[in-house]
């Protein structure tokens, strides 16, 4: 967000006759206006797009795509015997579109399901979801970072006294000892999660910055360790390697053998009482329901918390009737949604008690 | 380009500091807004270097405020000198009343100045550096913010300190954790990213004069192509600086597998990145790139 000193110094600058030179007034209107690497990156392009006739074609061409998207009629056309009848529709099917009606431009974004994101959306979707993150991470910290001040230690403010000719200026704190979060997630980039799998690896790559130890792992029919991956400091990076390193990623879903990877592979390093681990799938086992059911009570016995976050569940009626999930569901200490960006921003105080 | 900027390039050159147009520009208004600077990017890429080469180029002092964990305001900003107040307490208790004595103990002459307060109290504008401001606690950074927007510091004994005359501002921050948004706001903000590969090639050239053109191009390239690998810890600026000079100390010519596997702990600092480039060969990574 910019704010009137941000407007001021852009005004300063340009009083000065720097608009004059265009490279000069480009670089330094990017010194005053990005405040994050993001913005740095995405500047140049949206300042050319902004005074450039090039991007007017270009923004041009981008209205008649946009244009082209149909709309779907309200009504429902019926030929019947050789003529065409318009039936009304009787009910909406999108739940989200009825709860927000009337709401504004980003409540209604907030509600509406990963999947049915259209083109026009896709991008005003994208930047709200940075924002909103943005606002999660900043709320993470300041309740994840205990105050360093404990109680008075004597001994110290007894030692630190000496040099004051034996008197006791300065109190010395012992240091609270700050808990370890672990958590660990598994997220599923089958087929079937393809539309949410994207969105929740950029929630996943939000909450890296803040838990100090998070672990995570990718799957479909084999599972892939992208931890080191995330280091980068570039979020287009990383996912780029993300995308170059996970083989499996759209392809079917072996929910119980990847998890029995896991534990052969990872189970002994990354599972103790103090790890709490979330996978992220929706459930629609390919292989072995035994194997699921196996590997998931083996996590739970684990672990400290396993909790399940599931896409699927956020549809109206959906019920846990396939035979992967009801195997697993007495396992779980949580079985929440995570369709759109508000179930993804809930699921905040779910841990915040890790 | 703006003749001010030329000649800002031109003098940090002479630093053995190579600025791009845009770094300049920022430096340039950094000087002419007199806002602090932000800088971020990876470690090794010149980042501290450009405060030194800033204070060479302004001919004033560099102070430089180093942040860890745990930082506070005695070590930042002033302290109380308790061994000179408590002598003077004893040499004239005799003489003076208390409450004389108690307001003649907390002057400017019994405060032990740190560098936020020397850089505010300095009669000449110096360059201040507070590097690495991610590994400070938020609790500093919202202190930070008072010098950063007016230019003043709160001593509660002895008021407010106003500049004498402001210090040019530059924080580092290697993104460990995110910066508050109030912080970011009060400066102006430069990524610096790793240098395109001609301008290595410069950077070595400059800081080596002896070393072989062509050596100095396959330093780089194996260096760039390192880069992309997605390392653990790529290879920073200085890396690429001491493996040239190592390079020339072992009077090489040409980079060889041998080599590679006798020098690469002065490119590479970790265990998993040194084994990975250990099992490639070396043509692998001397492939040009632009």
């Amino acid at each position: 967000m910019l704010g009137p000193q941000d407007t001021r110094d852009a005004f300063e600058i340009a009083e000065r006759g720097y608009w004059l030179d265009r490279t000069l007034f480009q670089y330094s209107l990017k010194a005053i206006y990005c405040k994050r690497k993001e913005h740095f990156d995405r500047f140049d392009e949206m300042f050319d797009r902004f005074w450039s006739r090039y991007y007017d074609d270009k923004l041009e061409a981008r209205k008649k795509t946009v244009k082209q998207i149909k709309k779907e009629p309200e009504t429902d056309t019926i030929i019947f015997l050789g003529a065409k009848f318009n039936k009304p529709r009787k009910e909406k099917e999108e739940k989200e579109a009825k709860q927000t009606k009337g709401a504004n431009e980003n409540v209604r974004l907030r509600f509406t399901d990963f999947s049915k994101v259209d083109v026009a959306d896709r991008e005003r979707l994208e930047e709200l979801a940075e924002e909103l993150f943005h606002q999660m991470s900043m709320r993470f910290k300041r309740r994840l970072e205990d105050a360093n001040k404990g109680r008075i230690d004597i001994r110290k403010t007894i030692r630190h006294s000496i040099s004051k000719g034996g008197l006791m200026l300065d109190l010395a704190h012992r240091k609270k000892r700050k808990e370890k979060r672990k958590v660990v997630f598994i997220l599923d980039v089958s087929g079937s999660m393809d539309t949410y799998s994207y969105y929740l690896l950029r929630y996943v790559m939000v909450l890296k910055k803040y838990f100090r130890e998070l672990e995570f792992f990718t799957f479909s029919t084999h599972l892939t360790h992208v931890t080191p991956m995330l280091r980068a400091n570039n979020e287009l990076q990383i996912l780029k390697d993300i995308g170059s390193n996970v083989q499996t990623w759209s392809s079917g879903t072996k929910i119980g053998e990847s998890l029995t990877e896991f534990l052969s592979g990872y189970g002994n390093k990354f599972l103790s009482q103090k790890h709490v681990v979330v996978i992220l799938s929706d459930g629609l086992e390919t292989g072995s329901v035994t194997q699921l059911k196996e590997a998931v009570g083996t996590i739970r016995r684990k672990c400290k918390t396993l909790i399940w976050l599931n896409p699927l569940k956020g549809m109206k009626d959906y019920q846990p009737i396939q035979k992967g999930i009801v195997n697993v569901m007495p396992h779980l200490d949580a079985f929440e949604s995570a369709h759109n960006l508000d179930s993804l921003l809930k699921l905040e105080k779910l841990l915040m008690d890790v | 380009m703006n003749k001010e900027i030329q000649g800002l390039i031109a003098d940090f050159y002479e630093q053995d500091y190579i600025l791009n147009q845009a770094l300049a520009t920022s430096v340039f208004l950094l000087n002419n807004l007199e806002k602090p600077l932000l800088l971020e990017g990876d470690p090794g890429v010149g980042k501290t270097m450009l405060a030194s080469a800033l204070a060479a180029h302004l001919k004033t002092d560099l102070i430089r405020l180093q942040c860890y964990e745990g930082l506070d305001v005695g070590t930042t900003i002033y302290e109380w000198n308790y061994q000179k107040q408590l002598l003077h307490i004893k040499l004239f208790e005799q003489e003076k009343d208390k409450r004389t004595l108690g307001e003649e103990i907390f002057g400017m002459e019994y405060v032990l100045k740190r560098p936020l307060l020397r850089s505010i109290t300095a009669e000449k504008p110096v360059v201040l550096l507070i590097d690495e401001i991610d590994r400070a606690d938020e609790e500093f950074e919202a202190f930070l913010l008072e010098l950063l927007s007016d230019f003043q510091i709160s001593i509660p004994e002895l008021g407010t300190i106003k500049a004498v005359t402001k210090p040019m501002v530059i924080l580092t921050s290697n993104r460990t954790r995110e910066l508050s948004d109030a912080l970011r706001r009060r400066c102006l903000y430069h990524w610096v990213d790793f240098p395109s590969k001609a301008m290595e090639i410069d950077i070595i050239a400059r800081k080596l004069p002896d070393i072989d053109e062509q050596l100095a191009a396959q330093v780089v390239t194996f260096i760039h192509n390192l880069r992309k690998s997605s390392l653990k810890k790529p290879p920073g600026i200085a890396e690429s600086l001491d493996w040239a000079k190592t390079l020339l100390l072992l009077n090489a010519e040409n980079i060889t597998d041998e080599i590679v596997q006798n020098t690469v702990g002065s490119v590479l600092k970790h265990k998993d990145d040194i084994e990975f480039v250990r099992n490639k060969s070396v043509q692998e990574f001397l492939i040009p790139i632009d």
